[in-house]
């Protein structure tokens, strides 16, 4: 095996593979990259079992072969090496000499008998989206806030993927709250996945700034995301999504349009007071026009802030201040509405304009 | 078949790297070994391509070595660990759970659209909730047996094999099982099915070529249960489905909820290993409420619908309604109605008659010759073989079947029953109704036979 390329390209190629090959398998071979050229297509591949990554590199000079090397020094290596200079990397059973000018190293590598074969999408039997890079990746992150981390639990620790209406949305909760986000309108094709939250924060660190649109295939049991050169293919959670679309109130009498700035000052107050209490504070809606944030801690005192705004029924509702952050924060237009019915139903948050991106906040019992 | 497994990953581990075992073995299960055909649960697809391509020949050697016929191995996933996880405490405030009903309940307060998806999803009615479920002597211990099931399922009370008379609240009990795992763990998957309707699927799937489906979306639950089992049908090949799903799911520790009208050694169709493997924990049952359970269980209905009823009406009905409680609640629910109507309260309708609460009365009026007509002719013999001084067994049981029934039935006394099967006096017919007393609480073929000469006396 050999290959010729340029440090800069090599580099961004391995810090893309090398990521999820770090040190954590308690198989060796997993924290290697696979580097394989095949009639002048050069790839590199790490796995963690959960998902795969590739990268496709463009080379000026190959000969064809296999090998794998551990992945975290060859990254640290090259990225070392003087930008500019050409690399060349040849391999001789399982030795891999990496030349760059005056520089030289020797590396064991592996065979790349024991690297595990890799699940493949069957492109005639998938769903296939595309998607603009910059929609996707604000998208995934308005969503990725509400998933859970609880092992205990699978299906809320991914974001769901689902048709319907012939839209594609992405959906994520964790019990608290629920964030859902319609990202591309007018489909044909059905799709019903959960994606783990630790392959698409993988996917999103990959996106480098020459690529444009994504392409996400789903088969049964697998997505991939093509993004330029680097394909990552990861496993669905295999568990049922709850039917999220019954959490979501679709009658909220109480309706306020709230500055979105001012909204995250006094809840961010109201949060100093509220650290004893778990974060609770208190949302109201008064007549005359008036929306105001309050908490109250007995040893060190409490807060009240209004906001003026128009206000045609009153309310209050109790929440945890850090989810309401995160939602406000998810949210990207400088209005936003503020919408719930009583103290049991949640609350649900959206921007002014938009309609594609809705984050419900379950209220704290008072 | 899950030792199996274990013996085979022993021997496998002894091949290969420890690195290697681990990355590739550890969180693998058996599914089947059905016809030689292996399914081997893994964690996710890839470990497909590797387990088939590196270790197919070594996993082959290790199932034969452990006498497992071996044709084709084949990988799925699936996610069995689940029952492993328990359930999250559920505290008041915190849970999904709670939101979720809560929430459900504010979004539609008669959730009827939710009622219906779930009904398709695990043929649980949402009605039964163990809260509903009254707690008596006359079933206790299996009402603790399913609490122990719902916190820890497919462990001790697996199968759970639950059985009484119709109207004693089996069905309850098992669904309210169903619906309160769901609830604890809404991932949890539970399919409740009488077993005519799991034939009808079965044979459906058959006829449309998909046999292999069935079979699969069975092996995914994690607790099947399964109504009326009596009701099985002795056709071999749907039988032995069953059969393998039962196995499966119990190899793989899945919860199994099985109800009947009586154990299943008395119903004629089972298969004998069937049979003795439904009650390897044991077998519950559900016996006819006593007098106190029976005003418990009048109180609490009144209390759920908001009812007043005098206690004195409460016990008139309870002493009078012996058959079963779902007899109980029909009277209890007609008397309501009634007093509605009428503009009396319960005790008042009860005291000037309108209602009568026997629940014997609304058959059609029988002599005692009849009687012993029928039961003769029920057995096969003349009134004359019935009458006579005969010992011979079938007859001496057939005499004593109508001793029992004209004294129950039409309340003649035991000097007006001897001289209607012609026996010496008043304590050869107490013997007998005693005998038939007894027999009955065991012998569920004679319950049968009791029913059906009661069915052709009034029908």
């Amino acid at each position: 095996m050999k290959i010729k390329v340029t440090q800069e390209k090599l580099s961004k190629a391995l810090n893309v593979v090398s990521r999820i090959a770090i040190g954590k398998a308690t198989l060796p071979i997993l924290n290697n990259v696979l580097i394989r050229v095949n009639q002048k297509k050069v790839s590199l591949i790490t796995t963690n079992l959960d998902m795969a990554v590739e990268d496709y590199l463009p080379v000026s000079e190959s000969e064809d072969g296999v090998i794998t090397v551990p992945a975290k020094l060859l990254a640290e290596f090259v990225s070392n090496l003087p930008k500019g200079d050409n690399i060349e990397i040849t391999s001789k059973d399982t030795k891999v000499t990496i030349k760059s000018g005056q520089y030289t190293s020797t590396i064991n590598g592996a065979l790349a008998d024991d690297f595990p074969e890799l699940p493949e999408i069957d492109e005639k039997n998938s769903v296939i989206y595309k998607i603009g890079v910059d929609e996707f990746k604000n998208s995934i992150n308005q969503v990725m806030i509400a998933s859970s981390n609880d092992l205990t639990r699978p299906a809320l620790t991914g974001v769901f993927f689902n048709t319907y209406d012939k839209n594609l949305a992405i959906a994520a909760t964790d019990g608290y709250r629920l964030a859902e986000k319609k990202i591309i309108d007018k489909v044909e094709s059905e799709v019903k996945a959960i994606v783990p939250t630790s392959s698409l924060q993988e996917v999103l660190r990959s996106i480098s700034d020459e690529v444009e649109e994504i392409e996400i295939s789903f088969n049964e049991d697998l997505v991939r995301f093509r993004l330029g050169d680097v394909e990552i293919i990861s496993k669905l959670i295999d568990e049922s999504f709850p039917d999220y679309q019954k959490l979501i109130p679709k009658n909220n009498n109480i309706s306020v349009e709230l500055n979105r700035e001012e909204l995250i000052r006094v809840t961010k107050l109201a949060a100093l007071f509220a650290r004893s209490v778990g974060g609770s504070i208190v949302c109201e809606a008064k007549s005359p026009d008036i929306f105001s944030v309050k908490s109250i801690a007995n040893e060190f005192g409490e807060n009240d802030s209004h906001i003026e705004t128009k206000v045609e029924n009153a309310g209050k509702i109790n929440l945890n201040s850090r989810f309401l952050l995160d939602a406000l924060n998810a949210l990207d237009e400088p209005d936003i509405k503020f919408e719930f019915s009583d103290r049991i139903a949640p609350v649900v948050l959206k921007n002014k304009k938009s309609k594609d991106y809705t984050h419900i906040v379950m209220p704290l019992n008072s | 078949m899950y030792d199996v497994w274990k013996n085979a990953l022993a021997e496998i581990e002894q091949q290969i790297s420890s690195a290697n075992y681990s990355t590739w073995f550890q969180d693998t299960s058996l599914i089947s070994t059905q016809n030689g055909d292996i399914k081997i649960n893994v964690k996710n697809t890839f470990y497909v391509k590797q387990l088939q391509n590196r270790y197919y020949d070594i996993i082959k050697k290790a199932l034969e070595n452990n006498n497992v016929p071996v044709k084709t191995i084949s990988f799925e996933v699936q996610t069995t660990n689940r029952h492993k996880i328990r359930p999250r405490e559920i505290t008041k405030d915190t849970s999904i759970n709670n939101h979720l009903n809560e929430i459900r309940n504010s979004i539609h307060p008669q959730p009827k659209n939710h009622l219906n998806s779930s009904l398709s999803e695990t043929g649980l009615n949402q009605k039964y909730t163990l809260d509903t479920f009254i707690v008596g002597s006359n079933n206790d211990l299996a009402f603790s047996a399913a609490k122990s099931i719902i916190d820890s399922p497919g462990t001790r009370y697996n199968p759970f094999f639950l059985y009484g008379g119709p109207g004693l609240g089996k069905t309850h009990l098992v669904q309210a099982i169903g619906n309160e795992l769901i609830r604890r763990n809404p991932n949890y998957r539970v399919f409740y099915t009488p077993i005519s309707h799991f034939y009808s699927d079965f044979i459906d799937s058959i006829q449309n070529g998909k046999g292999k489906e069935f079979n699969r979306k069975f092996q995914k639950l994690d607790c099947l249960i399964i109504d009326d089992f009596q009701l099985i049908v002795n056709k071999e090949k749907s039988q032995e489905e069953f059969f393998n799903i039962f196995n499966d799911l119990y190899q793989l520790n899945k919860q199994i909820i099985v109800t009947s009208d009586r154990l299943p050694n008395q119903i004629k169709t089972v298969d004998e290993r069937l049979a003795s493997r439904l009650t390897w924990a044991g077998a519950f049952d559900l016996q006819l409420p006593k007098f106190e359970d029976k005003c418990a269980i009048l109180r609490a209905k009144a209390e759920q619908i908001g009812a007043e009823i005098e206690e004195d009406a409460i016990e008139y009905i309870a002493e009078n309604v012996n058959t079963n409680i779902r007899d109980l609640e029909g009277k209890f629910s007609t008397i309501l109605l009634m007093s509605e109507v009428r503009g009396l309260t319960p005790l008042e309708l009860i005291q000037n008659g309108s209602v009568s609460v026997d629940t014997t009365s609304k058959m059609r009026p029988v002599s005692p010759k009849q009687v012993v007509e029928k039961v003769a002719k029920y057995y096969d013999l003349s009134v004359a073989e019935l009458k006579s001084k005969s010992r011979v067994s079938h007859i001496m049981l057939a005499r004593q079947v109508a001793m029992f029934l004209l004294s129950k039935e039409l309340k003649l006394s035991t000097n007006k029953v001897a001289s209607e099967v012609n026996v010496k006096d008043h304590t050869t017919v107490m013997h007998g109704i005693k005998k038939i007393e007894k027999s009955l609480k065991l012998n569920f073929t004679l319950r049968d036979q009791i029913e059906e000469i009661k069915e052709r006396l009034y029908g």
